[in-house]
């Protein structure tokens, strides 16, 4: 029962992850970081099960940063996305795939926010507001009614904060709170939950 | 996670129609996880040059599949120096999909277009192995096949003009994505003649 | 002693024939030979009949099962200032083929009480209106109504007695007495009753919690009340693939419950959107 909530404003975008490890019955560690930072634009958050997800994750950076010392340029977030689509697509059909879900949060070419939902499976879909899991079937709603197209981020904080007391309310497991990062045009920062 | 039908994880449904020198394709929107809606913007019609492909089933082989079609049929028109046409398209897609016999894509595609020397209208549907489907009339697939076929058995008819067909399709789409709980959530209709392609998107329940 | 008294004596009796009878023996001097005219549960002559069942209805257990009962709905009812608000989808589904979209959800046991439907359509129907016979026999023994509790516990015990044998439903038995006020219960087939402020149940009831908690106040007004019922309604039917159809509103007083219109979620959709600027996950 873990949560990745993301949400694309008009100038940046805002990516949260619950802070709880768990295993079984019990929290392993409250202050964990489901996200990799990619690039100094796009941030990549994921769930499933342990160990493919870091696996996956650090695979997924590293040949992100190979790229762009090889390249000696960044790639821009839909050529990220659909790396990362293509990777999990790939592993769908070997003998131990990776049961990863992941969500890309970036700004596109440096400007355009850009968030974009990939499960295990390879689904792929670019969307304004974004959730994996269970979180999905509390927030979607709550989305689906305050979210705006030209909100800020400043504003897309005040949402995050109804999604993570909804959450709070009605999630039956204890996720610990959210870490929250933002991605705009000065880059990746952490807003809430390093504390 | 529980081991589902893979066709029916993400649901959509699509279909073809035949007309007096012109051929309809339309496709719904949406992609859910089981029950939940996730996009109303995943469209499952594709087109390389002149012929369109309808792809419903597993979102992720839609998606793969569609690219790996892209590749092919660049690499045909290089090969060749023209566009692929529907009939060639249509075995291209069939043996692409066999070669997955024992690992299949778990799409349901379908195949609309005019040829361009004869401007005959071709449409054709598969199964999800490759086998081939040939039609005079018309061809359903995806979560709402069967209401789909209840609605084209009962509305078409043979040598519409391009108006007319684009209605015939579109009544048949909605009144079948409305009974389907997988399907729906907007829709995008394509009707192709010799010398244009109209796109339209048509205004859908979203329940 | 007469071979009928003899058959009766060793045959089988189900729970309702038992409760039927029961009732019977009491007022067979008003109405003469009810046994005639209520229709009784009858088992499948074999060995395991809820293990039977279970195989062949229960798609949980086994998705191929080939009878499929209408699943899937978004129900809700909340409590405030001014009584209950009531609201429920009407979408049936077997499987994904969508059944029917006009399927009233809301159940009137009396003008005083409401029994919302989730679950086992026919589950629901059934017991809701048998429910509502045993609360006017109640009526009758007592010359006084019976209490919100008191209903809610009629149906609790005998969804407890039926418990393991299949039946589904999760309902919401709403009602307002001069003793209670506004109450609702939530009562289900694993024999659950709980007394609350604000319940949804069905498919899409995550949904519909998301909009009522992030706008609820107990000093809503009854329209701002009625509106909010029917908004998160329609949140649950845009995203539950398995609700959807038209809303039937309902408010219910001191003075019973009145009935607030049917609404087709079709243009209902667009119309919001519009009003509020809202689901701009949506083309227009």
């Amino acid at each position: 029962m873990e949560v990745v909530l993301g949400i694309r404003a008009k100038d940046g975008v805002i990516l949260a992850t619950s802070k709880a490890f768990t295993r079984g019955i019990s929290v392993l560690k409250a202050t964990d970081d489901k996200t990799r930072i990619l690039n100094d634009y796009n941030i990549l958050g994921f769930t499933g099960e342990g160990g493919d997800t870091t696996q996956f994750a650090d695979y997924i950076q590293a040949n992100i940063q190979l790229s762009t010392m090889r390249e000696g340029t960044e790639l821009n977030s839909k050529a990220i996305a659909s790396y990362v689509r293509y990777e999990l697509a790939k592993s769908l059909r070997t003998r131990k795939p990776f049961q990863v879900n992941v969500m890309l949060a970036g700004l596109d070419k440096r400007e355009e926010p850009f968030l974009s939902l990939i499960d295990y499976l390879g689904t792929r879909v670019d969307l304004p507001y974004a959730a994996h899991g269970y979180a999905a079937f509390y927030t979607m709603s709550l989305l689906d009614r305050h979210y705006t197209p030209d909100i800020s981020v400043e504003d897309g904080l005040k949402l995050l904060d109804m999604c993570e007391k909804e959450l709070v309310k009605r999630f039956p497991m204890e996720f610990k709170g959210l870490l929250v990062k933002v991605v705009d045009k000065k880059g990746i920062r952490v807003v809430k939950g390093n504390e | 996670m529980s081991q589902q039908d893979p066709s029916t994880i993400n649901g959509g449904s699509a279909v073809a129609m035949v007309g007096k020198d012109c051929v309809a394709i339309a496709s719904d929107l949406r992609l859910g996880q089981q029950s939940m809606g996730v996009s109303n913007d995943f469209e499952k019609i594709f087109h390389y040059g002149h012929v369109f492909l309808g792809l419903t089933g597993l979102g992720t082989d839609v998606l793969t599949v569609s690219e790996n079609f892209r590749m092919k049929t660049n690499l045909y028109k290089m090969a060749e120096q023209r566009e692929i046409e529907p009939e060639s398209f249509a075995n291209l897609v069939s043996t692409s999909l066999y070669e997955k016999r024992f690992g299949p894509w778990f799409v349901g595609p379908i195949v609309a277009g005019l040829n361009s020397i004869s401007s005959k209208p071709f449409v054709c549907g598969f199964d999800y192995i490759g086998c081939i489907d040939y039609a005079k009339d018309f061809i359903v697939a995806g979560t709402a096949s069967e209401q789909l076929f209840g609605m084209c058995e009962s509305l078409y008819e043979p040598n519409l003009e391009p108006d007319d067909l684009f209605e015939t399709i579109s009544q048949a789409l909605l009144n079948a994505v409305d009974r389907d709980a997988l399907s729906g959530w907007g829709a995008v209709v394509y009707v192709i003649t010799k010398d244009k392609v109209v796109k339209r998107y048509l205004k859908t329940r979203q329940d | 002693m007469s071979i009928n008294a003899i058959a009766k004596k060793y045959s089988y009796k189900t729970l309702a024939e038992r409760e039927l009878e029961d009732a019977n023996e009491e007022y067979e001097h008003f109405v003469p030979n009810l046994s005639t005219m209520s229709p009784s549960l009858t088992l499948p002559p074999i060995s395991q009949p809820t293990e039977f069942l279970r195989a062949h209805t229960d798609d949980s257990v086994n998705p191929e099962c080939k009878i499929k009962i209408a699943h899937g709905t978004t129900t809700l009812a909340f409590r405030f200032q001014g009584g209950i608000v009531v609201a429920v989808d009407s979408r049936a589904t077997a499987g994904s083929w969508v059944a029917s979209q006009t399927v009233k959800k809301v159940i009137e046991i009396n003008p005083m009480l409401l029994g919302t439907m989730a679950g086992g359509a026919a589950d629901c129907q059934y017991w809701e209106t048998w429910l509502g016979t045993q609360c006017r026999l109640h009526e009758l023994r007592n010359k006084e109504r019976i209490s919100v509790a008191a209903a809610s516990k009629i149906l609790c015990n005998l969804m407890y007695e039926y418990k393991g044998m299949g039946l589904s439903m999760g309902t919401m038995v709403c009602g307002c007495t001069p003793k209670e006020g506004p109450t609702i219960y939530y009562v289900d087939s694993d024999g659950t009753r709980l007394k609350g402020d604000m319940f949804s149940v069905g498919s899409g009831q995550t949904f519909a919690y998301g909009v009522m908690d992030s706008n609820y106040r107990w000093d809503l007004t009854v329209d701002e009340a009625l509106y909010l019922g029917k908004r998160a309604i329609l949140a649950a039917t845009h995203r539950d693939a398995y609700s959807g159809g038209s809303i039937n509103l309902f408010h219910v007083t001191e003075k019973g419950w009145v009935y607030h219109g049917n609404y087709d979620v079709g243009p209902l959709f667009w119309e919001i959107k519009e009003k509020e600027g809202s689901f701009n996950n949506v083309k227009v």
